[in-house]
């Protein structure tokens, strides 16, 4: 079976690895016999996101400046109506690091401009003057294991309802530390932890994976393949921060 | 009152520091207790320079400090190393009499980019250079247009820039401004035609974010760069690297002076002409602080030789969170000849404060080790496994994986005779130093 990536701007919105989360969704698809094709978008190419019954499986960007972000959005302004649609139809979806705060309805900056967002969520970013950096050790309800990451943000994430980590041990949320981070809403899924938030979690690579197969009427092998230094990986962070998170 | 007393505690501090061998900081800070604003109440002397930047700091303060000593000029510099305010004020009350005047010609200090604004506040630099700014330290610095931003709102306008015109972020500083130099290097042997490395900082102009255009890059996005949409491009260098010879170690000037680069990299390359470029502005003869710098060594102890075994090694300390530093120290092995063996450790991110954060890791262009030379690539530390999930993605087959350090090292030191390469930061480098001979 054929499953078509796309890449929003790997450039431009590419800060520490993000580009990784595409490889490691790529092989992982492609180790169970998928044929993968990854198409990268650029600012100003205005090709159409799909034509016809091509719909994408997978559409992903990473993080960004803010700047970057903004750039961003201008030129993804007119992907809006298809995005929306991928999104009702059950296309997965990652919005990484910045690129989250893409998805909301405004972006506020700390000189009190702002500058729409695509609405697909209905919350609103504040971009601040100081740094929220730092691990984070958090639990979502899509499976029982912790997600593990870094929070490198400068803005507050206001009025998300169905947030990816319910619950924080460590680390910066949407709003607040310890609060709720991310969003996620049928197969799309962000978070503003920076870089490559699917290869840290092979656990949330495999629900991507998932969301993607069964889109196409396929399931996962039970038990499904593990990318076997992913998972040991994992595993050492994983005990790092859980022993923080208990000082 | 305060502030004769801070600088009395200081020099205790610093004195005690001395004979335990602790860090140049805490003498700073109890000073910085007692008296806030210290670094504005004592006379620094007529001329400070200030380097800043994300890369290459200290090697071009060591490099700037040494012409400036070898033609009989008084220098004050942070020697040890610490660039926040707590190291300078070390610095400075640590070389200050009594009343707060500290006696030197100049003033050289390294800056920690994030700390500028903290620091020239109370400090007025004459002249402020800004190697380059790249990816480094994403936990404390976020990305580098934030560190580009931290740096604007610190300059001063009194202050001269001496700017890196091959560096897009880092040249935008100039903007609005007229007391500027540029430093640059032509196109050389090493230059490639499109930006290099793992991630492509450079392929959008920092000021529109168009997409930007390159003549050639030196490495990764530091090259001659020209924007289609808004027309911000590579200034004319005031003090130009006209020609690299890394084969033979020459850096040749545009105006004809020939400086021998200690280490063979366009890095190091970089760092040479940007000190030789602050004592031309200086008033020193580009012939007189050309032949100081051929004669350096450096001594920032980031290049470490040892013996293992049979094999002859040498540490390439790195500074992990800093892609462009590993890329430094892998494209160097990549251009040495000999077989060799690569160790590379992981195993606290930093030596600081506490993190997990390997994202950075991706950043680094691994594949650069795809040489017929290298013979085998051993992972080590504690984030062994997040190195080697990097490494199953590159094209090298040869890597192998011990997470722990002193049996990797042992590992290599039973077999073979090959050289080593260590690539590994300061957090980590006691680690292997520790089971070698040094030299």
């Amino acid at each position: 079976m054929e499953i078509r990536i796309v890449h929003f701007y790997p450039d431009l919105m590419n800060l520490y690895g993000s580009h990784a989360n595409v490889k490691v969704l790529r092989r992982y698809l492609e180790n169970m016999g998928c044929a993968v094709t990854v198409r990268r978008l650029l600012p100003g190419d205005g090709e159409p996101l799909f034509s016809g019954a091509e719909e994408p499986d997978f559409i992903f960007m990473g993080a960004g400046t803010e700047r970057s972000a903004r750039a961003a959005m201008e030129d993804l302004a007119r992907y809006e109506t298809d995005l929306k649609s991928c999104a009702q139809d059950g296309t997965a979806m990652l919005f990484a690091g910045t690129a989250m705060e893409l998805l909301g309805r405004e972006i506020r900056e700390p000189d009190g401009s702002a500058y729409p967002g695509m609405g697909l969520a209905d919350f609103v970013t504040e971009h601040m003057e100081s740094d929220m950096t730092g691990d984070v050790y958090g639990y979502t309800e899509l499976y029982p294991e912790a997600v593990v990451g870094f929070m490198n943000k400068s803005s507050l994430i206001r009025g998300v309802e169905t947030p990816l980590l319910t619950r924080l041990k460590l680390g910066w949320g949407n709003e607040k530390e310890g609060g709720p981070e991310g969003f996620h809403q049928g197969n799309v899924f962000a978070s503003e932890l920076t870089g490559p938030i699917l290869v840290k979690n092979p656990r949330l690579m495999e629900t991507v994976a998932e969301a993607v197969l069964n889109r196409r009427g396929m399931r996962l092998p039970d038990p499904p393949p593990r990318d076997t230094l992913g998972w040991e990986a994992y595993a050492v962070t994983e005990e790092q921060l859980r022993l923080r998170a208990l000082e | 009152m305060k502030k004769i007393f801070a600088i009395i505690l200081c020099k205790i501090l610093h004195f005690m520091g001395k004979l335990t061998g602790r860090g140049s900081s805490l003498p700073g800070k109890a000073a910085l207790g007692i008296c806030r604003d210290i670094l504005g109440r004592i006379e620094l002397p007529d001329r400070i320079i200030a380097v800043t930047g994300s890369n290459g700091k200290t090697s071009t303060v060591e490099m700037i400090a040494a012409v400036l000593k070898g033609r009989g000029i008084k220098v004050v510099w942070n020697q040890e190393g610490a660039n926040q305010i707590e190291g300078i004020v070390t610095l400075a009350l640590s070389h200050a009499s009594l009343g707060g005047r500290v006696k030197g010609d100049v003033f050289l200090i390294e800056v920690d980019e994030r700390y500028a604004a903290k620091i020239f506040k109370y400090l007025c630099p004459t002249q402020l250079v800004v190697t380059n700014l790249c990816r480094d330290q994403l936990t404390r610095n976020r990305h580098p247009e934030k560190v580009y931003e931290n740096i604007l709102s610190a300059v001063r306008p009194q202050t001269e820039l001496m700017l890196n015109a091959d560096d897009p972020l880092s040249s935008c500083l100039a903007r609005g401004r007229g007391k500027v130099k540029w430093f640059g290097v032509e196109k050389c042997s090493v230059s490639a035609d499109h930006p290099t490395g793992a991630y492509h900082d450079g392929a959008y102009c920092p000021v529109c974010k168009g997409p930007m255009e390159y003549d050639y890059v030196n490495y990764n996005h530091i090259g001659s760069y020209r924007c289609p949409r808004c027309g911000h491009a590579r200034p004319r260098p005031d003090y130009l690297g006209a020609s690299v010879d890394l084969e033979n170690g020459y850096l040749t000037t545009g105006s004809g002076v020939r400086i021998r680069l200690s280490l063979r990299s366009i890095y190091h390359g970089y760092n040479a002409l940007t000190a030789w470029a602050v004592c031309c502005n200086a008033g020193i003869p580009g012939e007189a602080a050309a032949s100081i710098l051929s004669c350096h060594r450096l001594k920032n102890g980031r290049v470490q030789p040892f013996t293992l075994g049979s094999h002859r090694g040498m540490l390439l300390t790195s500074k992990h969170e800093n892609s462009i530093a590993y890329d430094t120290n892998l494209h160097y092995i990549a251009s040495s000849e000999r077989d060799c063996v690569v160790l590379i450790i992981v195993d606290a991110v930093s030596r600081k404060y506490f993190t997990c954060e390997t994202s950075w890791l991706w950043d680094i262009d691994f594949d650069q080790l795809n040489q017929l030379h290298v013979k085998k690539i051993i992972l080590s530390g504690r984030y062994c496994k997040d190195l080697a999930e990097c490494f199953s993605f590159t094209d090298l087959h040869n890597w192998s994986v011990q997470p722990d350090i002193c049996r990797a090292v042992a590992g290599i030191g039973t077999r073979g005779s090959e050289d080593v390469y260590a690539v590994t930061c300061f957090s980590d480098r006691d680690k292997l130093l520790a089971q070698v001979e040094r030299h």
